[in-house]
Parts: C-alpha cells; structure tokens; sequence
C-alpha cells in the first residue's frame, strides 16, 4: 500500500514530514487547556425535517446551513450557559414530509438522542410530531406559522411567518407600480398553498388589487403546467401571482408563462434557484419579478438591524460548500438557531421551559430583520409567531436584490379583518383546522 | 374563446403524446407477459436522468441523449424481465410485487447519483410556433408529439407487417398456444420488455426540459397511465392510445375551465364509469381483465 502512495506522487519526505505534523498536532492537542468547553458538554439540536423526497429543498439546506452555524459557534467558543460552554450538535432525523415518520423521529430524537430544542418544516408533518410536544414539554420550532395553535404551548414560529410576509410584496407592489390593478392566482392544493392563497387574497383586496378570477387550485402531483397557464393568462391579467409553490412548480410555472407569451407582473412568495428559471426563460422576462427570500449576499443584510452573523460571509461559505442550492431555507433554521442561543444564554440553561421563557420575556424578540413581536393569537389562537418587518426582494438584471424591509404588524393594524375574513373562507383559522 | 380553445387542444395534444408513450408501453408488458409493471414510472424517470447526465452535465447534443435513453432503458427493461419477470413468470403477483421493489431501488439509485434536488435542463432551444398572439407551441413541446407520432406508428407497423410483431401478439393472445408453434416466450418477453421500457425511457428523456426531473417524478406519471390503460383496457395497445387522448383532453379542459383538482377527480370518475359500464375497459377483453 505504502509502495502504491509512494509511486503515485506521494515523496518519502513528504510523507515523513505529513506524519511528524500530524503526530505534532496531537502532541499539542493533548496538552492544551480544557478551557473552551469541558469533554462531554454537547447540547444536542433535532433537526426533523425532509431531507429526501420532493419536500427536501425545504428541510435539506436548512441542516447544511445549521452546520455552518454550529462550526462557527463551536469555533467561538459554543454556547455559554450557567455550567460554562457547551458544543452544538445537530442531530438531523428525515420525516419525508410524512406525518408518521416524524412523530417517530421526534421520539427518537427526545428519547434516544436527549435533545434540548426541535426544529421542523411542519405543514404536513406536525401533526405527527404534537403529540410528541404535548407529552415530553419539548420545545418545537416550524416554519408555517399555520401550525399553532393554542393546544401545544412549545411551538413556536420564530422565523417564519409564511405566509404573512406575503403581504409585504404586495403593499410593495401597489406602492411602486400603482397602474397594475388584476391579477390571477394559482395554487398546489395542500396545506403550503391554501393559507398562502388566503393572504394574498387579502392583500391584493387591501391593494385596491382586483382578483380576475378564483384561484386556479392543481393537484400537487400535476407536472404539465400549459393547462393552468392558459386558463390564468385567458383573462388577460397585468398580475400573475404564483402563490407558495415548490421551485418543482414555480419553474415549469414561468417557463409556460414565458413560452405562452406572457409580459406582466410576476408576484411568487419563493424563487428558489432563480437562476435557473432565468436560463429557461430569460433576463428582460424575470425583470421585476417579486418576491420574498434574499440572497444573503446583498448588501442590504449590512444593515445594523439585522440580526444574523455575517450574512455575507455566511452565503460565501455555503455556497462554496453547496454550489447552486441556495434557498428560501438555507438560513432559515440557522436564524432560528440565533434567537435559541440568545435565549439559552440569557436564560443560563438549554432545558426547554427555560429557553422558551426567556425567549418570549416581554413579548419581543430579535428577528432576523430586525426587532418583532411575539404575534399570532388573532390568527393563529397563540402569539407564538416573532413577526416584525420582512424584505421584499425584485429580479434586477438577472439578480435578486432587497428593495425594502416592509413591516407585517402595521398592515395587520390596517388590515387584519381582510385576512381574517379570506383565511376563515379557506378553512385556515386555527379553530378551523382539524 | 377560440384562441383559448385552440391553446387548450395543442395543450391536449402534447399531454396525450407524452401519456400515449408511457401507456403503450406498459400495456405492452403486461399484454405479452402478464405483468403489471409498477416500476414503469420510474424507467420514465430513468430516461429523464438520462438526458441530466448526458445533455445537461456532459453537455452532448439533446437528440443523442434522448437516443441514449431510448436504448438504456430498454436495456434496463431486458435487465428486469431476466432478472426479475421470468423468475416469477407462474407467480401472478409476483411479478408485481418485484415491480414494486424494483422502483425503489431506482428510486434510491437516483437518489444516491444525483441527489434529492429538483435537476436542472437547460431548454433545448427557446423558439416558439405562434399561431396567433395567445395561440403558441414550444419547440420542446412539437418533439414530443412527433417522436409520439412516429414511434407508435413504427410500433404499429411493427407489431402488423413483421414476424416478430405477429409473435408478439400471438403471445399476448394466448401464450401457450403460441409456443406450441415454436414462438419462444423469453424472446417475445424481451422484445416486449425492451421495446415498453424504452418507449418510457424516451417519454421521460424527450420531457426532461419540460417538467421537473427528481427521483419522485415516475409517481405522478404512473398513476395517470394506469388510468389510462384501465380506461383503454388492460392489453390493448389501441384502447391506450385512445384512452389517452380521451384522458388527455378530457383532463386539460377541465383544468382550463374548471380547476386542476376537479380534473383528477373527473379523470378517476371516468375511470369509474368505464370499469362500471365495462369493466374490461373500451377495447379490453375478458381474457386479460
């Protein structure tokens, strides 16, 4: 063996040399202070998600980008609680987006792996992992605020308020190009779609927006989309709006709008890997296209109200590691992971009933753009959303740039009863949902 | 309204191509060798994946990858009648239940190559037939309806002016008095499983520019093509051309009028009907219902 690494380029010296620094190493290792954190001091993180299956893009960039976080605050020094600092570990556990397989990863990850915070896509799959929540306290986080409800005390919605910052692309809309007054919509036929459906019908009301036709509801299996961009494009409409839709739709989606002709407004609360879609269509077409999820790479994360480290950097990093899969996630969970940290520091502690109380200490709380409230008992029957201000990002020039930060409460002060009356027409009040 | 109802039919006519190529070829199986072929979806995807190597990551022409998905996957359809169909050839599940273990190790193989990420196609070429101002067709979109045209038209003329087509369908009709002439069954099975598998590879090869290429994508193909073939009736190759035109325009209309939720359901009514009215479906027969 040592003959073939030799004949292959390895040199004699080189190898005595690499084996001296490695023996080096852990010379030097093996004598350092245990001052940074004490053997064995690992606070374990679940990360119960989709990380296979047609739902990943949604949960897979989400681990990757927590992994970054937790190098880089193991690098740091870890988490400083009450007993001194600890590491982070993320313990990743795939649901598939199936119900039944996260209410066992969530035991698992509670039994077996002693985790002290959970962290999910939701949707579909939090129904399997409540009662998880309900029995062992444990704190839970989601991305669909759509999941709270008064019942289970221990979800939290603390980075996403999907779908309600949709409503910040529209007022943005209607402020900035004030001559676009129709619109059509259309929508997967799940729980992603439906109370996304409802916002936006509530902010194109609240637009002065008029709704050309209902929404245009697809099977979330549908792959052919020629058939729902006829119908939307028949009436004409200055406004196509795409609704939350997988990048598995909203690509075919603007590909068809681009072949079937069309010129106007594209509204969408996701372009993930827009690049993509500008290959398939082109430049002049995805001009102007709004949406809701920044690359991180946009200066305007500099801004001193961003609570996130090095958002810059951190887009450097992971898309040197993971080359095009930027996403609406890949920094989600990671924010998430911020306001934990904060909370278990604050608190000295990571047990879970400690975290989340010092997490919701005077109802506020430090989002990712910027200062929020804890928000939520209108809609959701609980105020275990963090809601505050949220960007509304436009293709420019073929690239994805922040235009404003618009604030989610002062349209619900305005507007509340808008989305309350179409969220309750769709079923998605919390007292609706069964 | 006639511009919307023009758009609609080129809509139907590409859904029916593409459709057609996935039902003859699974009815092909099953009419000569008695199978149900659940992993059918997943050699559609194959051919997809097909086109992802070779014309999105190698960057060879798009007509050569589609070619080479062709005869992949059909050779990965001689692969399972060897390996799995003939095996189990007087086990009538058993055929089905490796079907269905076999499509999950596609579905993982395609997982462990490329990943859980939605693939990305470059568009073969940008250039749309307009009719008028709201009456269009993709380019992409016309391969798929001629490479439809042609090919089941070779396969007709095939399966009428040949000896191996006369085999074919001497063994669909009645397999052993087929080999009591001396027609050999593993061969019309090869034939059968190499030219349906790879009527599904080119389906997938020929769409991958066109829909969203991911290890999950044969689910939502299948399911569409066994309403076809029940529709059409089990064994017919005429009854799964025809059913998937009906079903083709029958779902797109519906979707354009109405809501492409209410098109699933009348698409899965229709199948209700006919297997109700008859249950050997429009141009089945009583032998392989």
């Amino acid at each position: 063996m040592l003959t073939t690494i030799l004949k292959n380029g390895l040199t004699r010296r080189k190898l005595l040399g690499a084996t001296a620094a490695a023996v080096g190493s852990a010379a030097t290792a093996s004598l350092l202070p245990k001052a940074a954190f004490a053997a064995g001091k690992v606070i374990k993180i679940g990360f119960l998600a989709p990380l296979t299956g047609p739902v990943s893009a949604w949960g897979k960039p989400g681990l990757d980008g927590c992994q970054i976080w937790a190098e880089w605050v193991n690098a740091a020094g870890g988490i400083k609680l009450a007993d001194g600092n600890h590491m982070v570990e993320f313990i990743g556990y795939d649901n598939e987006y199936d119900p039944a397989k996260a209410r066992t990863g969530a035991t698992k990850l509670v039994r077996e792996d002693e985790v002290k915070f959970i962290m999910m896509l939701g949707g579909d799959t939090w129904p399997g992992a409540q009662p998880v929540a309900d029995t062992t306290g444990m704190l839970f986080s989601t991305l669909l605020p759509s999941d709270l409800s008064p019942d289970t005390t221990t979800l939290l919605a603390p980075a996403e308020v999907h779908p309600i910052y949709n409503v910040t692309g529209v007022e943005w809309l209607a402020e900035n190009k004030p001559d676009l007054k129709t619109a059509v919509m259309c929508a997967q036929d799940d729980a992603l779609g439906l109370p996304s459906v409802a916002t936006y019908l509530a902010a194109f009301e609240a637009a002065g927006i008029e709704m050309q036709d209902a929404p245009l509801l697809f099977d979330p299996a549908t792959t052919d989309f020629a058939p729902v961009v006829t119908k939307m494009l028949s009436t004409n409409p200055q406004i196509v709006c795409l609704d939350t839709a997988y990048s598995d739709y909203v690509h075919p989606i603007c590909e068809q709008l681009f072949q079937q002709g069309y010129k106007g407004q594209i509204i969408s609360c996701t372009a993930d890997f827009y690049e993509q879609i500008l290959e398939k269509t082109s430049v002049e077409f995805m001009e102007g296209f709004i949406f809701q999820f920044p690359d991180f790479d946009d200066p305007a994360l500099n801004a001193d109200f961003i609570n996130f480290q090095e958002p810059n950097r951190f887009y450097e990093e992971y898309s040197k590691r993971h080359p095009g899969e930027w996403g609406a996630v890949s920094w989600e969970y990671a924010s998430i992971m911020d306001l934990w940290r904060a909370a278990a520091e604050k608190a000295g502690s990571a047990e879970p009933d400690a975290v989340l109380a010092a997490m919701k200490e005077g109802g506020k709380g430090k989002h990712i753009f910027g200062d929020a409230e804890w928000w939520g008992k209108d809609l959701f029957g609980i105020d275990n959303a963090l809601v505050g201000n949220w960007p509304v990002v436009v293709i420019e020039s073929g690239k994805a740039r922040i235009k404003g930060f618009k604030s989610i409460p002062e349209w619900y002060a305005k507007h509340g009863d808008l989305m309350k009356k179409h969220m309750a027409a769709y079923g998605q009040m919390w007292n609706q949902r069964t | 309204m006639v511009e919307l109802l023009a758009q609609t039919g080129l809509n139907a006519i590409y859904a029916a191509s593409y459709m057609s190529l996935v039902a003859v070829g699974l009815v092909l199986i099953f009419g000569v060798m008695g199978v149900i072929n659940f992993a059918h979806g997943e050699l559609f995807m194959l051919g997809a994946y097909t086109v992802v190597a070779l014309y999105a990551d190698f960057q060879l022409p798009f007509l050569f990858a589609v070619a080479v998905g062709l005869v992949f996957v059909g050779v990965v359809g001689l692969g399972m009648e060897r390996a799995l169909f003939r095996p189990l050839r007087d086990n009538p599940l058993g055929g089905l239940v490796a079907s269905i273990g076999f499509l999950m190790i596609l579905q993982a193989l395609a997982v462990m190559g490329f990943g859980v990420r939605m693939e990305h196609v470059p568009p073969v070429t940008q250039e749309v037939i307009v009719f008028s101002e709201k009456v269009r067709l993709a380019v992409p979109r016309l391969f798929v309806i001629v490479a439809a045209v042609v090919l089941l038209t070779a396969l007709w003329a095939f399966l009428k002016k040949t000896r191996f087509g006369w085999a074919l369908r001497a063994s669909a009709q009645d397999p052993e008095a087929a080999a009591l002439q001396g027609i050999s069954i593993n061969q019309t099975s090869r034939i059968a499983m190499f030219i349906g598998a790879g009527l599904a590879g080119i389906a997938g090869a020929l769409t991958a520019p066109l829909v969203s290429v991911n290890p999950y994508m044969g689910h939502s193909v299948i399911v569409s093509a066994f309403i076809v073939i029940i529709v059409g009736g089990i064994g017919s190759l005429e009854g799964a051309v025809v059913a998937a035109v009906a079903y083709a325009f029958v779902h797109t209309i519906v979707t354009t009028f109405w809501d492409g939720v209410i098109a699933d359901i009348v698409g899965l009514s229709l199948m209700l009907v006919v297997l109700i009215v008859k249950p050997t479906g429009l141009f089945g027969t009583a032998d392989r219902a």
